[in-house]
Protein backbone atom coordinates (compact mmCIF):
# COMPACT_ATOMS: atom_id res chain seq x y z
CA UNK A 1 0.00 0.00 0.00
CA UNK A 2 1.19 3.31 -0.48
CA UNK A 3 -0.24 6.42 0.92
CA UNK A 4 1.42 10.01 -0.20
CA UNK A 5 3.57 10.50 2.97
CA UNK A 6 4.33 14.10 2.03
CA UNK A 7 0.59 15.55 2.37
CA UNK A 8 -0.03 18.79 4.32
CA UNK A 9 -3.11 19.84 5.55
CA UNK A 10 -4.89 23.03 6.38
CA UNK A 11 -7.44 23.59 8.80
CA UNK A 12 -8.80 26.34 10.33
CA UNK A 13 -7.03 26.69 14.09
CA UNK A 14 -4.12 24.25 13.07
CA UNK A 15 -2.31 22.22 10.09
CA UNK A 16 -1.00 19.18 9.59
CA UNK A 17 2.49 18.55 7.98
CA UNK A 18 5.13 15.10 8.00
CA UNK A 19 7.30 15.03 10.23
CA UNK A 20 11.07 15.09 9.61
CA UNK A 21 14.29 14.54 11.82
CA UNK A 22 14.52 18.39 12.70
CA UNK A 23 11.40 17.74 14.98
CA UNK A 24 13.00 14.89 17.00
CA UNK A 25 13.85 17.37 20.24
CA UNK A 26 9.69 17.88 20.16
CA UNK A 27 8.96 14.11 20.81
CA UNK A 28 12.12 13.94 23.52
CA UNK A 29 10.15 16.91 25.59
CA UNK A 30 6.34 15.80 25.26
CA UNK A 31 7.34 12.24 25.73
CA UNK A 32 9.65 12.76 29.08
CA UNK A 33 6.87 15.37 30.69
CA UNK A 34 5.49 13.84 33.15
CA UNK A 35 1.94 15.98 32.81
CA UNK A 36 1.82 14.87 28.99
CA UNK A 37 3.18 10.93 29.63
CA UNK A 38 0.00 10.85 31.93
CA UNK A 39 -2.56 10.44 29.40
CA UNK A 40 -0.20 7.90 27.13
CA UNK A 41 -0.52 4.21 26.80
CA UNK A 42 3.29 4.43 27.15
CA UNK A 43 3.09 5.80 31.28
CA UNK A 44 5.34 3.12 32.25
CA UNK A 45 7.46 2.76 29.54
CA UNK A 46 11.49 4.25 29.49
CA UNK A 47 11.37 7.71 29.35
CA UNK A 48 11.83 9.16 25.72
CA UNK A 49 15.49 9.73 24.49
CA UNK A 50 16.79 11.09 21.26
CA UNK A 51 17.51 7.53 19.27
CA UNK A 52 14.19 6.37 20.60
CA UNK A 53 12.19 9.01 19.26
CA UNK A 54 14.31 9.18 15.58
CA UNK A 55 13.62 5.44 15.01
CA UNK A 56 9.50 6.93 15.90
CA UNK A 57 9.92 9.10 12.76
CA UNK A 58 12.08 6.74 10.43
CA UNK A 59 9.59 4.16 11.03
CA UNK A 60 6.49 6.58 10.66
CA UNK A 61 8.00 7.56 7.19
CA UNK A 62 9.20 3.76 5.83
CA UNK A 63 6.05 1.94 7.35
CA UNK A 64 3.08 1.81 5.02
CA UNK A 65 0.56 1.13 7.42
CA UNK A 66 0.89 4.08 9.33
CA UNK A 67 1.28 7.90 8.96
CA UNK A 68 1.97 10.51 11.59
CA UNK A 69 1.92 14.21 11.15
CA UNK A 70 2.81 17.25 13.39
CA UNK A 71 0.83 19.15 14.30
CA UNK A 72 1.12 23.18 13.84
CA UNK A 73 -0.89 26.24 14.58
CA UNK A 74 -1.92 28.64 11.98
CA UNK A 75 1.31 31.07 12.96
CA UNK A 76 3.75 27.52 12.43
CA UNK A 77 4.10 26.49 16.21
CA UNK A 78 4.73 22.96 16.23
CA UNK A 79 1.72 21.85 19.51
CA UNK A 80 1.74 18.34 19.30
CA UNK A 81 1.44 15.20 16.89
CA UNK A 82 -1.54 13.12 15.39
CA UNK A 83 -1.31 9.44 13.50
CA UNK A 84 -2.89 7.08 11.83
CA UNK A 85 -1.26 3.48 13.34
CA UNK A 86 -1.87 -0.20 11.58
CA UNK A 87 -3.92 1.08 8.36
CA UNK A 88 -5.54 -1.89 7.07
CA UNK A 89 -7.06 -1.29 3.74
CA UNK A 90 -9.18 -5.25 3.16
CA UNK A 91 -11.35 -3.85 6.40
CA UNK A 92 -11.14 -0.52 5.82
CA UNK A 93 -10.04 0.31 9.23
CA UNK A 94 -6.82 2.48 10.98
CA UNK A 95 -6.24 3.26 14.95
CA UNK A 96 -6.19 7.08 15.57
CA UNK A 97 -3.38 8.20 18.01
CA UNK A 98 -3.30 12.26 18.76
CA UNK A 99 -0.98 14.42 21.10
CA UNK A 100 -1.04 17.76 21.97
CA UNK A 101 2.46 18.17 23.48
CA UNK A 102 2.31 21.49 24.55
CA UNK A 103 0.36 22.30 28.17
CA UNK A 104 -0.37 25.57 27.20
CA UNK A 105 -2.39 24.53 24.62
CA UNK A 106 -5.43 21.92 26.02
CA UNK A 107 -8.34 23.23 26.00
CA UNK A 108 -7.96 25.47 23.21
CA UNK A 109 -9.88 23.43 20.27
CA UNK A 110 -6.62 22.02 18.57
CA UNK A 111 -6.76 18.41 19.39
CA UNK A 112 -10.56 18.57 17.95
CA UNK A 113 -9.17 20.66 14.96
CA UNK A 114 -6.87 18.31 13.91
CA UNK A 115 -8.56 15.08 15.16
CA UNK A 116 -11.20 16.79 12.43
CA UNK A 117 -8.93 17.08 9.41
CA UNK A 118 -7.59 13.52 9.60
CA UNK A 119 -10.56 12.10 9.80
CA UNK A 120 -11.32 13.68 6.22
CA UNK A 121 -8.28 12.74 5.44
CA UNK A 122 -9.08 8.95 6.13
CA UNK A 123 -12.87 8.86 5.15
CA UNK A 124 -11.97 10.67 1.77
CA UNK A 125 -8.33 10.28 0.63
CA UNK A 126 -7.92 6.78 2.29
CA UNK A 127 -11.65 5.48 1.97
CA UNK A 128 -11.30 4.55 5.21
CA UNK A 129 -14.60 3.43 6.63
CA UNK A 130 -13.96 2.89 10.48
CA UNK A 131 -11.75 4.51 12.48
CA UNK A 132 -10.88 3.68 15.96
CA UNK A 133 -8.88 4.37 19.53
CA UNK A 134 -8.72 4.07 22.88
CA UNK A 135 -8.23 6.60 25.44
CA UNK A 136 -7.92 6.68 29.84
CA UNK A 137 -11.47 6.42 31.36
CA UNK A 138 -10.82 9.43 33.16
CA UNK A 139 -9.72 11.63 30.43
CA UNK A 140 -12.49 14.09 29.70
CA UNK A 141 -11.04 16.60 27.64
CA UNK A 142 -10.23 13.66 25.23
CA UNK A 143 -13.84 11.96 25.29
CA UNK A 144 -15.63 15.63 24.83
CA UNK A 145 -12.75 16.12 21.94
CA UNK A 146 -13.62 12.75 19.94
CA UNK A 147 -17.54 12.64 20.67
CA UNK A 148 -17.54 15.70 19.10
CA UNK A 149 -15.58 14.41 15.89
CA UNK A 150 -18.42 11.25 16.13
CA UNK A 151 -16.76 8.91 17.68
CA UNK A 152 -19.29 6.50 19.82
CA UNK A 153 -18.08 4.91 22.94
CA UNK A 154 -17.96 0.91 21.96
CA UNK A 155 -16.51 -0.83 24.59
CA UNK A 156 -14.97 -0.45 28.56
CA UNK A 157 -11.36 -2.05 29.02
CA UNK A 158 -10.88 -3.06 32.35
CA UNK A 159 -8.19 -3.06 33.95
CA UNK A 160 -6.65 -1.96 30.23
CA UNK A 161 -3.30 -0.43 30.85
CA UNK A 162 -0.99 0.55 34.18
CA UNK A 163 -0.75 4.12 35.57
CA UNK A 164 2.39 4.60 38.26
CA UNK A 165 1.79 0.65 38.54
CA UNK A 166 -1.44 0.77 39.07
CA UNK A 167 -4.24 -0.59 36.88
CA UNK A 168 -6.76 1.57 34.76
CA UNK A 169 -9.49 1.18 32.56
CA UNK A 170 -9.73 2.79 29.17
CA UNK A 171 -12.33 3.57 26.88
CA UNK A 172 -12.42 1.73 23.27
CA UNK A 173 -14.45 4.58 20.64
CA UNK A 174 -14.84 4.36 17.13
CA UNK A 175 -16.54 6.54 14.33
CA UNK A 176 -18.15 4.97 10.92
CA UNK A 177 -18.01 6.83 7.84
CA UNK A 178 -21.46 7.61 7.47
CA UNK A 179 -21.45 8.91 11.10
CA UNK A 180 -18.60 11.48 10.71
CA UNK A 181 -20.15 12.59 6.62
CA UNK A 182 -23.49 13.35 8.93
CA UNK A 183 -21.45 15.44 11.08
CA UNK A 184 -18.94 17.14 8.58
CA UNK A 185 -22.18 17.79 6.54
CA UNK A 186 -23.65 20.14 9.02
CA UNK A 187 -20.26 22.12 9.79
CA UNK B 1 9.08 -15.56 20.44
CA UNK B 2 8.06 -19.55 19.89
CA UNK B 3 7.24 -21.03 23.76
CA UNK B 4 9.77 -23.30 25.26
CA UNK B 5 7.50 -24.43 27.56
CA UNK B 6 5.44 -27.38 27.04
CA UNK B 7 2.58 -27.39 28.77
CA UNK B 8 0.33 -30.75 28.86
CA UNK B 9 -3.11 -30.61 30.04
CA UNK B 10 -5.99 -33.90 30.69
CA UNK B 11 -5.64 -34.49 26.54
CA UNK B 12 -3.73 -31.95 24.75
CA UNK B 13 -0.34 -30.72 24.51
CA UNK B 14 1.19 -26.77 23.79
CA UNK B 15 4.24 -27.49 22.53
CA UNK B 16 6.62 -25.24 20.38
CA UNK B 17 5.64 -24.67 16.46
CA UNK B 18 8.32 -26.66 14.55
CA UNK B 19 8.61 -25.87 10.77
CA UNK B 20 7.33 -29.44 9.76
CA UNK B 21 3.91 -28.05 11.55
CA UNK B 22 3.17 -25.31 8.72
CA UNK B 23 2.77 -27.33 5.59
CA UNK B 24 -0.50 -28.82 7.48
CA UNK B 25 -1.20 -25.08 8.78
CA UNK B 26 -1.14 -23.83 4.92
CA UNK B 27 -3.52 -26.93 3.76
CA UNK B 28 -5.82 -25.83 6.83
CA UNK B 29 -5.97 -22.71 6.36
CA UNK B 30 -6.82 -22.78 2.30
CA UNK B 31 -10.45 -23.90 3.79
CA UNK B 32 -12.28 -20.96 3.98
CA UNK B 33 -15.00 -22.24 6.75
CA UNK B 34 -11.87 -22.51 8.85
CA UNK B 35 -10.91 -18.72 7.88
CA UNK B 36 -13.91 -17.76 8.02
CA UNK B 37 -13.13 -16.74 12.37
CA UNK B 38 -9.88 -15.56 12.00
CA UNK B 39 -10.00 -12.22 12.30
CA UNK B 40 -5.76 -12.05 11.14
CA UNK B 41 -6.44 -14.17 7.80
CA UNK B 42 -7.78 -12.28 4.87
CA UNK B 43 -6.79 -14.83 1.98
CA UNK B 44 -5.50 -17.76 1.99
CA UNK B 45 -1.66 -18.14 2.88
CA UNK B 46 0.63 -19.96 1.15
CA UNK B 47 3.30 -22.02 2.68
CA UNK B 48 5.55 -19.21 2.18
CA UNK B 49 3.35 -17.29 3.96
CA UNK B 50 3.08 -19.68 7.04
CA UNK B 51 7.26 -19.77 6.48
CA UNK B 52 7.49 -15.79 7.05
CA UNK B 53 4.98 -15.91 9.57
CA UNK B 54 6.68 -18.62 11.99
CA UNK B 55 9.87 -16.54 11.45
CA UNK B 56 8.50 -13.35 12.73
CA UNK B 57 7.15 -14.85 15.88
CA UNK B 58 10.30 -16.33 16.68
CA UNK B 59 11.67 -12.99 15.97
CA UNK B 60 9.30 -11.00 17.83
CA UNK B 61 9.70 -11.62 21.88
CA UNK B 62 6.79 -10.58 22.93
CA UNK B 63 4.55 -13.23 20.98
CA UNK B 64 4.44 -16.38 22.74
CA UNK B 65 3.58 -18.93 20.66
CA UNK B 66 2.33 -22.72 20.72
CA UNK B 67 1.30 -25.45 18.43
CA UNK B 68 -1.59 -27.32 20.10
CA UNK B 69 -1.35 -31.63 19.63
CA UNK B 70 -3.21 -34.10 21.08
CA UNK B 71 -1.53 -36.29 23.63
CA UNK B 72 -0.92 -38.78 21.11
CA UNK B 73 0.88 -36.40 19.35
CA UNK B 74 -1.99 -35.43 16.39
CA UNK B 75 -1.49 -31.52 15.42
CA UNK B 76 -4.92 -29.77 15.71
CA UNK B 77 -3.95 -25.74 15.85
CA UNK B 78 -2.32 -22.81 17.33
CA UNK B 79 -2.17 -20.72 20.30
CA UNK B 80 -0.43 -17.51 21.30
CA UNK B 81 -0.05 -14.86 23.51
CA UNK B 82 0.66 -11.14 22.28
CA UNK B 83 2.26 -9.42 25.18
CA UNK B 84 2.17 -5.88 25.60
CA UNK B 85 5.30 -4.75 27.56
CA UNK B 86 4.95 -2.21 30.68
CA UNK B 87 0.57 -3.02 30.57
CA UNK B 88 0.62 -6.86 32.27
CA UNK B 89 -1.62 -7.52 29.22
CA UNK B 90 -2.04 -9.64 26.49
CA UNK B 91 -4.26 -10.54 23.80
CA UNK B 92 -5.06 -14.13 22.87
CA UNK B 93 -5.29 -15.77 19.68
CA UNK B 94 -6.38 -19.31 19.25
CA UNK B 95 -7.02 -21.54 16.21
CA UNK B 96 -8.64 -24.71 15.90
CA UNK B 97 -7.46 -25.53 12.15
CA UNK B 98 -8.29 -28.88 11.81
CA UNK B 99 -12.20 -28.65 11.69
CA UNK B 100 -13.02 -32.18 12.08
CA UNK B 101 -11.69 -31.44 15.77
CA UNK B 102 -13.82 -28.87 16.43
CA UNK B 103 -16.60 -29.59 19.59
CA UNK B 104 -14.79 -31.64 21.39
CA UNK B 105 -13.84 -29.21 23.81
CA UNK B 106 -10.20 -28.30 22.81
CA UNK B 107 -10.41 -24.79 22.47
CA UNK B 108 -11.72 -24.46 25.96
CA UNK B 109 -8.55 -27.10 27.30
CA UNK B 110 -6.16 -24.86 25.75
CA UNK B 111 -7.67 -21.44 26.50
CA UNK B 112 -7.60 -22.98 30.00
CA UNK B 113 -3.78 -23.90 29.66
CA UNK B 114 -2.91 -20.43 27.88
CA UNK B 115 -4.41 -18.54 31.34
CA UNK B 116 -2.68 -20.12 33.88
CA UNK B 117 -0.09 -19.72 31.57
CA UNK B 118 -0.59 -15.86 31.31
CA UNK B 119 -1.46 -15.04 34.90
CA UNK B 120 0.94 -17.68 36.27
CA UNK B 121 3.89 -17.47 34.49
CA UNK B 122 3.65 -14.38 32.63
CA UNK B 123 2.46 -12.67 35.88
CA UNK B 124 -0.51 -10.35 33.60
CA UNK B 125 -3.17 -8.91 34.89
CA UNK B 126 -5.86 -9.01 31.84
CA UNK B 127 -5.89 -10.95 28.70
CA UNK B 128 -8.21 -10.18 26.10
CA UNK B 129 -9.24 -11.40 22.79
CA UNK B 130 -11.60 -9.70 20.22
CA UNK B 131 -14.09 -12.30 18.37
CA UNK B 132 -16.60 -12.25 15.53
CA UNK B 133 -19.96 -11.77 16.84
CA UNK B 134 -21.14 -14.71 14.76
CA UNK B 135 -18.88 -17.30 15.77
CA UNK B 136 -21.32 -18.75 18.60
CA UNK B 137 -19.27 -21.38 19.65
CA UNK B 138 -16.04 -18.97 20.41
CA UNK B 139 -18.00 -17.05 22.30
CA UNK B 140 -19.66 -19.76 24.60
CA UNK B 141 -15.80 -21.33 24.82
CA UNK B 142 -14.34 -17.73 26.14
CA UNK B 143 -17.39 -17.76 28.90
CA UNK B 144 -16.80 -21.19 29.82
CA UNK B 145 -13.03 -19.75 30.40
CA UNK B 146 -14.06 -16.16 32.24
CA UNK B 147 -13.76 -14.03 29.74
CA UNK B 148 -16.31 -11.11 30.11
CA UNK B 149 -17.66 -9.49 26.99
CA UNK B 150 -16.92 -5.51 27.18
CA UNK B 151 -18.12 -4.14 24.26
CA UNK B 152 -19.21 -4.26 20.14
CA UNK B 153 -16.96 -3.16 17.93
CA UNK B 154 -19.18 -2.19 15.21
CA UNK B 155 -18.68 -2.98 11.14
CA UNK B 156 -14.91 -3.70 12.53
CA UNK B 157 -14.65 -6.39 9.49
CA UNK B 158 -15.46 -7.15 6.09
CA UNK B 159 -16.42 -11.08 6.21
CA UNK B 160 -17.34 -12.73 2.87
CA UNK B 161 -18.46 -9.18 1.75
CA UNK B 162 -20.75 -8.08 4.23
CA UNK B 163 -19.81 -5.80 7.51
CA UNK B 164 -19.12 -8.04 10.13
CA UNK B 165 -19.11 -7.13 13.96
CA UNK B 166 -16.09 -7.89 16.95
CA UNK B 167 -17.05 -8.29 20.22
CA UNK B 168 -14.23 -7.50 22.21
CA UNK B 169 -13.65 -10.03 25.99
CA UNK B 170 -11.24 -10.07 28.58
CA UNK B 171 -11.03 -12.22 31.88
CA UNK B 172 -8.97 -10.30 34.66
CA UNK B 173 -6.36 -12.06 36.93
CA UNK B 174 -8.72 -11.87 40.30
CA UNK B 175 -11.84 -13.25 38.04
CA UNK B 176 -9.69 -15.77 37.18
CA UNK B 177 -10.60 -19.48 38.42
CA UNK B 178 -7.92 -22.17 37.32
Amino acid sequence: MTVAPEVRIEGSLVRLRPPSAADVHHFVRWYSDPEVMYWLHMTEGPPATEPMEKERIGTARSDPSQMLWMIETNEGRVIGNIALLQIDLVHGRAWLGVTIGEKDCWSRGYGTDATRLLLHYAFENLGLRRVQLITDVDNDRGIRCYEKCGFYREALLREHRLRHGKPLDMVQMAVLRGEWSAIDGRR
Amino acid sequence: MISESILEGQRLRLRPVQPGDLPKFAEWLADPEVRRWLAALHDAPMLQDEIEWYEDSRANPDNVLWSIETLEGQLIGTVELRVVPHAQRAELGIAIQDKSQWNQGYGTETVRQVLEYGFEELELNRIELTVDEENARGRRCYEKCGFTEEGLLRQHRIVEGEFGNTVMMAILKQEWVR
